[in-house]
Formats: structure tokens, sequence, C-alpha cells
């Protein structure tokens, strides 16, 4: 492995660490971010999901659901 | 999800189930790297009924009763598709008496013990079990001494020997 390579993974399971130390509510607000990035690519499989509704801190909805 | 969890609350005030823990990959998230699910599962001790009859049934009438709709497998509570899984084994039942008591923001909830989803994991065994046990064992802070009195109470050391190999 090249020492670039090794830099990168490295970083790669640094930040995977990082991300594992955040709030509960800082983590399913990644979830529900992640939810929106997959939901148009399982929906596209037939697959039906549900993002989830989720306030933010203004208590504006931030998500709306994906046609099901 | 402090509004699905302040009603599932109110489902355990009501006597609608004994005690819930939350389980399967947003149980894993509080403990490691966000991971992508769309259903909270909570996983929970139901109250005998008549008969000694134990059944969901009593929860998702009360649900449907508010207005929540069913939506496949999972009751839509406050935005968020909830899955009640009834513990059905001896590893189930000792993960929710002895889940973590946490907050969520201002509301109070529990989580199962990372020890007692590893072992859950180990114990159900499919692929994406398997990765997630690897998740656990590289960012999860684990107390090893009492993974492994689970692992020993539930039978679990012929797995956990392969999965340590």
């Amino acid at each position: 492995m090249t020492p670039e390579l090794e830099r990168i993974i490295a970083a790669k399971e640094k930040r995977r660490r990082d991300l594992a130390t955040l709030s509960f509510p800082e983590k399913v607000a990644i979830v529900v971010q992640l939810q929106k990035m997959v939901a148009p690519i399982l929906l596209g499989r037939g697959r039906k999901v549900y993002v989830w509704q989720m306030p933010a801190s203004n208590d504006q909805p931030v998500l709306a659901n994906f046609p099901r | 999800m402090e509004k699905t969890l302040a009603v599932i609350n109110e489902l355990e005030k009501a006597g609608l189930l004994s005690r819930y823990a939350i389980g399967g990959a947003m149980g894993a998230t509080f403990y490691v790297e966000p991971l992508v699910t769309f259903d909270l599962d909570v996983f929970v001790v139901l109250p005998t009924g008549p008969g000694g009859l134990l059944t969901l049934t009593p929860i998702y009438e009360t649900l449907r009763a508010r207005g929540y709709h069913e939506e496949g497998e999972c009751v839509l509570v406050e935005g968020i598709p909830v899955q009640f899984l009834p513990a059905y084994n001896p590893l189930l039942e000792e993960a929710l008496a002895e889940a973590r008591e946490t907050m969520y923001a201002d509301v109070p909830t529990r989580v199962l013990r990372v020890e007692h989803l590893l072992a859950i994991a180990l114990q159900t065994g499919r692929l994406k079990d398997h990765e997630r046990i690897q998740l656990f064992l590289k960012e999860a802070e684990l107390d090893h001494t009492y993974l492994a009195g689970v692992i020993k109470r539930h039978g679990l050391e012929g797995r956990w020997k392969k999965v340590r190999k």
C-alpha cells in the first residue's frame, strides 16, 4: 500500500470514529440526510421507503416525504 | 423524533407495554457512526393479557385511535415508521431489562446496551449483522467482561469464536 493510500484510509477511519462520538440527535439528523440521499435509488428499484419527518431546531419541517 | 419517543413513553405509562428500548440500526447508531435505516425498531416487553396471550394489538389499536396509521410492518408515529418487536427470547428479554436509560433532547428513552446489540447480531447472523458486529468492534466502547457474560449466558460462544477468527 502506498503512503498516500494509507493516509486516505487513516483519514476515513478517523472520520468514522469522529462521527461515532456525535450526540444521538446529531446522528439522527445525519441518518435523515442519508435517507434523503438513498431513498430515490430505492424508490427507483421499486422499494417503498419513507423519509422521516423531522423538524429543524426552529420547528420548520426540513424534509418532505418521498412519493409512495 | 422527540414526539415519536414521547408517544412511545405514553404507551409505556399507560401499561400497553411494560418496557421498551430502541434497537436495530438506530440502536446501533447510538454507539457507532450513523447507519442508514428507514425504521425505528422498538423492542418491547408486553404485559400478559387474558389467558397469557402476548399481543401487539392493544398498541396498534391505541395508535390507530390517535390517528397514526400502519405502513407495512410499521406504524407511522409523528413522521417516523416505528416497528414494534416483542421480546421473543431470553437474550432480548435480558437486553430490555438492562437497556440503557438516556435522553433524546429533553425526552427520556432507552437504548439497548451495545453488548446486547452485538449479541443479537451474532444470534441473528445475517450478512448485515456481521457487518454491524465489525462496526461495533471498531467504533464502539465495549465492556468486554460484560459482553463475555452475555455471550456465555446465551450460548453464542461458537458464533463469537468464528467472528473473532
